[in-house]
């Protein structure tokens, strides 16, 4: 059926006539958007805009709120935590992202074929995400010992004279919770990339074969292009994730040692319900929120720009 | 009751900015002045009192103390209202901001409490705390806030040195009285052995800066507020000089893989451990179920050279009564019994210690099976002198956060002591101080 | 001979990883059946002196674990099955049917998920509380059920299914509610079963949520039961991994029910017609 039809010009939506079909197409959007995004706004967006405005005031969560403007921010730009915390979560960013995109779709890749067994491997690769976080934090931290640990006595073995000293050391501490993160989420990713993947009709591949492209050609060719959609939406929430990661740090270095490893969200939930000092905290978030936005809207652009072409 | 300039700014520069933040002040302070029910304890009839607790299955004190107050007020029932430990003061804080009318606030440490008192939500117990029954409150001034009080300690925990009778035995050491730190550093090498792959260690030095920094304020009589921190210096040096010897579990694989000081104590991988007292209790209900298998007995705490009497560190844990209470009579009478006689006999008969210090209480403590009995042991129970483990102030958490991440970074040997304390200076004074 | 020598490296590759990812999970399932004060040992001791199978016993003596249990799966499959819902319905809406505003709208609704629950969370509290639904199960129910995850989600799968399909249906007469039901829904299964998963496990492992808005300790759910574990000093760790991996089972069983989804052709089939 879908080879019957023939492509309309591509100027064609864009060219329909305003008037009854375009509020016809109004309705019909929004009633299909409508269902979630009541919910969404009401248990969501309001409580978060309240939060926005919580920046421009001073509030402990019980005297009355106080307005202070835009003390809050300018707070923001004197204070050390911020700055180390900022600094921080743009470097477990930067590592996070690229490294589990990969590690997801190698593994999506691998484990998409039919092989005996291959339930068994996805299950496995799944399995880091449902694991205990204090299991996955006291062994990996095992693995990382300094002195003990295997990592650094494969290390030692392959000729690194001063291995890192991981979680004991302010430097390596943040690339030892990289590491493991991205152990924790390739899994995560890999179910969506393997949803990704069946997306992809067989024909192309065995079309592809046919033309005697090899299995590499065929990887950039074929796989890499029809997955875009998936890899935009992982590469965004991937972003949104690593920008507002806590749960895993927390358990694992709680911060430190010192503040290497304090993060964006850690330093949201400090500032709020342990210090009672809302306005900051929330100011704290929206500027993180600026920050993801901005990013994303980047990556919009680009996906954009690349379907286009 | 919206503070006048909010009002006045919605027409501001910034309307729709102003104006989203008049409408959140307002819905956030409408909870706030949401009034709280007038009692309705005062019939005498049946009132049900609402009480927070952490792990009520798990903290055997709550139930002892709740059972004890309802056979002595018949018209009372008592329902807990049970909250994770773990993040006990987080719920309490959302719950609180809610304008939830729970009727006694149980406060685990002093910090919550000098948050929750100085943000007003909680009664006003002057009157109890100037009774002359509260005297004998171990820990009371620690909620004194500008001459008032706003909650009243039922359970005062202090430190002391726990040790190993067997491991002593095997290495041929005397059992410890009051010891000096010098001497228990010595003797902590002395009892370290390696034999067939099993490490003892010594002592073990839990990860929490207390450990260090608390006892060292304690015995020099420092400010941990102060912003000057060369009191530390001396125990940072008993601390590194365990951990070089290889006389207790070095800190960066002890936090990294939680080690957990009850594991390292009841499995005879360290001899001795200073810890709380809370842990006595622990080891009395573990030894009569038969899941631990170690002969214990405590010492004072290590002392510094010179010292006259024990000094060591403690924390009290309290009940409060809630501002917008429903009962607030009856919450006011369950305060005063959990602080009073009857409250600590219930708590000391299950090994808690409680605040309410009285000779006929220890005496009945040191019954409990499975207590050591001897003199030192005896001793250790009761210390000249507990300094609370931090002062209480707005400023408390802030400057505990800075403590401890420079106490880590000393610790697992990023910065030397010198160098760390320094910076603690530096870091208090400038950020907290300022 | 290549075939089989490239099967065999596939299967050396993929076993070498499953150890590398399942160490973990075997220290939990080592530590459930252990005594409490054996779990934190250093170095670790990976085989227990004695297997305590009875932890396995004792942990629905002491805690209520199948009150739990019971809670944490009507939370999990309400979520999921509304998310699902809502999720794939809205998306068709951001993707397929053209009107102004639609990306702005979907740009906004998906960065708010960069907002970490904390910043907002005492707010959301407050509301909660004034229309009287903390300490239900509704109130967890309305907060996670709508979210932007599973929009966003939907909407790339639906993305990448060629618009000339839908094009095709309405000339052959389909509404687009039609459409939706009879095309989209059955062509997106591996994204429905992917959605689905994910969903079900985060509801599952949620702590946050269920800790702060519920009470009583019959709606706890099993993730609240782990940590009730924990004391005011110390902790039955044993305990704890006990019932971890007791939790795990129920998510190992809607995984496996999901990646049946995930083989190659069921897409495709539909796609050829």
């Amino acid at each position: 059926m879908a080879q019957v039809i023939t492509r309309p010009a591509p100027a064609a939506p864009r060219a329909r006539p305003r008037g009854r079909r375009a509020w016809r197409d109004i309705l019909v959007g929004w009633s299909f958007i409508l269902p979630n995004f009541a919910g969404f706004l009401l248990f969501t967006i309001i409580p978060m805009l309240t939060a926005f405005a919580l920046a421009f005031l001073k509030w402990d969560s019980y005297s009355d709120p106080e307005w202070v403007g835009l003390d809050n921010f300018a707070r923001m730009l004197g204070d050390e935590n911020f700055h180390v915390a900022l600094r921080n979560t743009l470097f477990y960013a930067a590592g996070h992202i690229p490294l589990t995109l990969a590690a997801a779709l190698g593994l999506a890749i691998a484990l998409n074929r039919k092989l005996r067994g291959v339930p068994f491997f996805r299950t496995a690769a799944f399995f880091p995400y449902i694991t205990s976080l204090v299991a996955v934090a006291v062994v990996w931290n095992m693995l990382f010992n300094p002195t003990a640990g295997p990592i650094n006595q494969v290390l030692e073995a392959i000729g690194v004279s001063q291995p890192p000293r991981w979680v004991a050391s302010k430097d390596w501490a943040m690339p030892a919770v990289v590491i493991t993160s991205v152990w924790r989420d390739m899994g995560y990713y890999m179910v969506l990339y393997l949803a990704g993947l069946q997306t992809i009709p067989k024909e192309y591949y065995e079309a592809a074969r046919v033309d005697g492209a090899n299995a590499w050609q065929r990887f950039w060719g074929i796989t890499v292009p029809s997955l875009r959609p998936t890899t935009f939406f992982v590469a965004v929430m991937l972003t949104i994730q690593s920008f507002k990661v806590l749960d895993l740090i927390v358990v694992m270095t709680d911060g430190g040692p010192g503040r290497s490893t304090l993060v964006l969200a850690q330093l949201v939930y400090r500032e709020g319900i342990t210090e009672g000092r809302f306005g900051y905290s929330s100011a704290i978030a929206l500027v993180l929120f600026l920050i993801v936005l901005t990013v994303t809207v980047v990556q919009f652009r680009i996906n954009e720009r690349r379907s286009a072409s | 009751m919206i503070s006048s300039d909010i009002s006045a700014s919605a027409a501001g520069r910034r309307p729709v900015l102003r104006t989203l933040a008049a409408v959140a002040a307002l819905s956030l302070a409408a909870t706030a002045c949401g009034g709280s029910k007038d009692d309705a304890g005062g019939d005498g009839g049946n009132v049900t009192l609402s009480v927070t607790v952490w792990n009520m299955g798990k903290t055997p004190e709550f139930k002892a103390l709740f059972d004890a107050f309802e056979a002595a007020n018949p018209g009372i029932k008592v329902k807990p209202v049970d909250i994770l430990a773990d993040d006990y003061a987080d719920k309490v804080t959302t719950m609180l901001a809610g304008g939830d009318d729970t009727d006694v606030i149980t406060m685990k440490n002093v910090t919550d409490y000098s948050r929750y008192s100085s943000r007003g939500q909680l009664t006003e117990l002057t009157d109890l705390a100037k009774a002359p029954e509260a005297a004998q409150l171990a820990g009371l001034d620690a909620f004194d806030v500008g001459g008032k009080y706003y909650a009243l300690p039922y359970r005062q925990d202090f430190w002391l040195l726990y040790y190993n009778k067997k491991l002593f035995d095997q290495a041929g050491a005397k059992y410890p009285g009051t010891l000096t730190w010098d001497e228990y550093v010595k003797l902590a090498q002395q009892l370290t052995k390696d034999t067939g792959g099993k490490k003892v260690y010594g002592t073990y030095q839990h990860t929490w800066r207390s450990v260090v920094q608390a006892i060292a304020a304690a015995q020099t009589g420092g400010d941990q507020l102060g912003g000057e921190y060369s009191f530390f210096a001396d125990q940072y040096a008993v601390a590194l000089g365990l951990q070089k010897a290889g006389a207790t579990l070095d800190f960066g694989t002890a936090s990294a893989q939680k080690s957990d000081y009850k594991t390292m104590f009841e499995t005879g991988a360290t001899a001795m451990l200073p810890m709380g007292t809370w842990y006595i209790a622990n080891l009395l209900s573990g030894k009569a179920e038969g899941k631990i298998d170690v002969d214990w007995a405590i010492a004072p705490m290590p002392q510094r050279p010179g010292a006259t009497g024990v000094t060591t560190f403690g924390s009290p844990t309290a009940f409060a009564v809630n501002k917008k209470a429903e009962h607030a009579d009856a919450a006011k009478k369950f305060v005063q019994f959990a602080a009073g006689k009857a409250g600590a006999e219930a708590l000391s008969g299950i090994g808690v210690v409680p605040a309410f210090k009285s000779p006929e209480i220890t005496e009945a403590y040191f019954k409990l099976k499975g207590m050591p009995a001897d003199e030192t042991s005896k001793k250790a129970f009761e210390p000249d002198k507990v300094v609370l483990e931090m002062p209480v102030s707005d400023k408390t958490s802030d400057v505990d956060t800075i403590l401890k991440e420079e106490h880590e970074l000393i610790m697992v040997g990023e910065k030397s002591a010198a160098d760390g304390i320094r910076s603690m200076s530096e870091r208090v004074k400038s950020e907290v101080l300022n | 001979m290549t075939a089989l020598v490239r099967r065999v490296l596939a299967y050396a590759a993929l076993t070498v990883m499953a150890a590398l990812v399942l160490v973990p999970f075997a220290w939990m399932l080592s530590s459930s059946l252990k005594r409490d004060n054996e779990v934190f040992t250093v170095p670790i001791q990976w085989i227990p002196n004695e297997l305590r199978w009875s932890n396995f016993v004792d942990i629905w003596e002491r805690i209520p674990l199948l009150t739990y249990l019971g809670n944490s799966m009507f939370l999990s499959v309400t979520i999921t099955v509304l998310q699902v819902l809502s999720g794939s319905f809205a998306a068709y809406g951001f993707s397929k049917v053209r009107f102004p505003g639609r990306d702005a709208l979907f740009l906004a609704y998906i960065a708010t998920i960069a907002v970490p629950w904390q910043a907002y969370m005492v707010p959301q509290y407050i509301m909660m509380q004034k229309a009287d639904l903390t300490n239900t199960h509704l109130a967890i129910i309305l907060l996670q059920a709508f979210g932007a995850f599973g929009v966003f989600l939907m909407r790339q799968y639906y993305m990448s299914i060629p618009d000339e399909l839908c094009e095709a249906a309405r000339i052959d007469g389909l509404s687009e509610y039609g459409i939706y039901r009879r095309i989209m829904l059955p062509l997106s299964k591996p994204a429905l079963a992917s959605l689905a998963l994910l969903t079900f496990v985060n509801t599952w492992n949620d702590y946050m949520g269920p800790f702060i808005y519920l009470t009583d300790n019959d709606l706890w759910t099993v993730q609240l039961g782990l940590r009730s574990f924990i004391g005011q000093y110390d902790a039955e760790y044993a305990m704890m991994m006990t019932g971890a991996t007791l939790s795990v089972l129920p998510i190992l069983a809607v995984f496996l029910l999901g990646q049946r989804y995930f083989i190659q052709g069921i897409a495709t089939s539909g796609l050829k017609g």
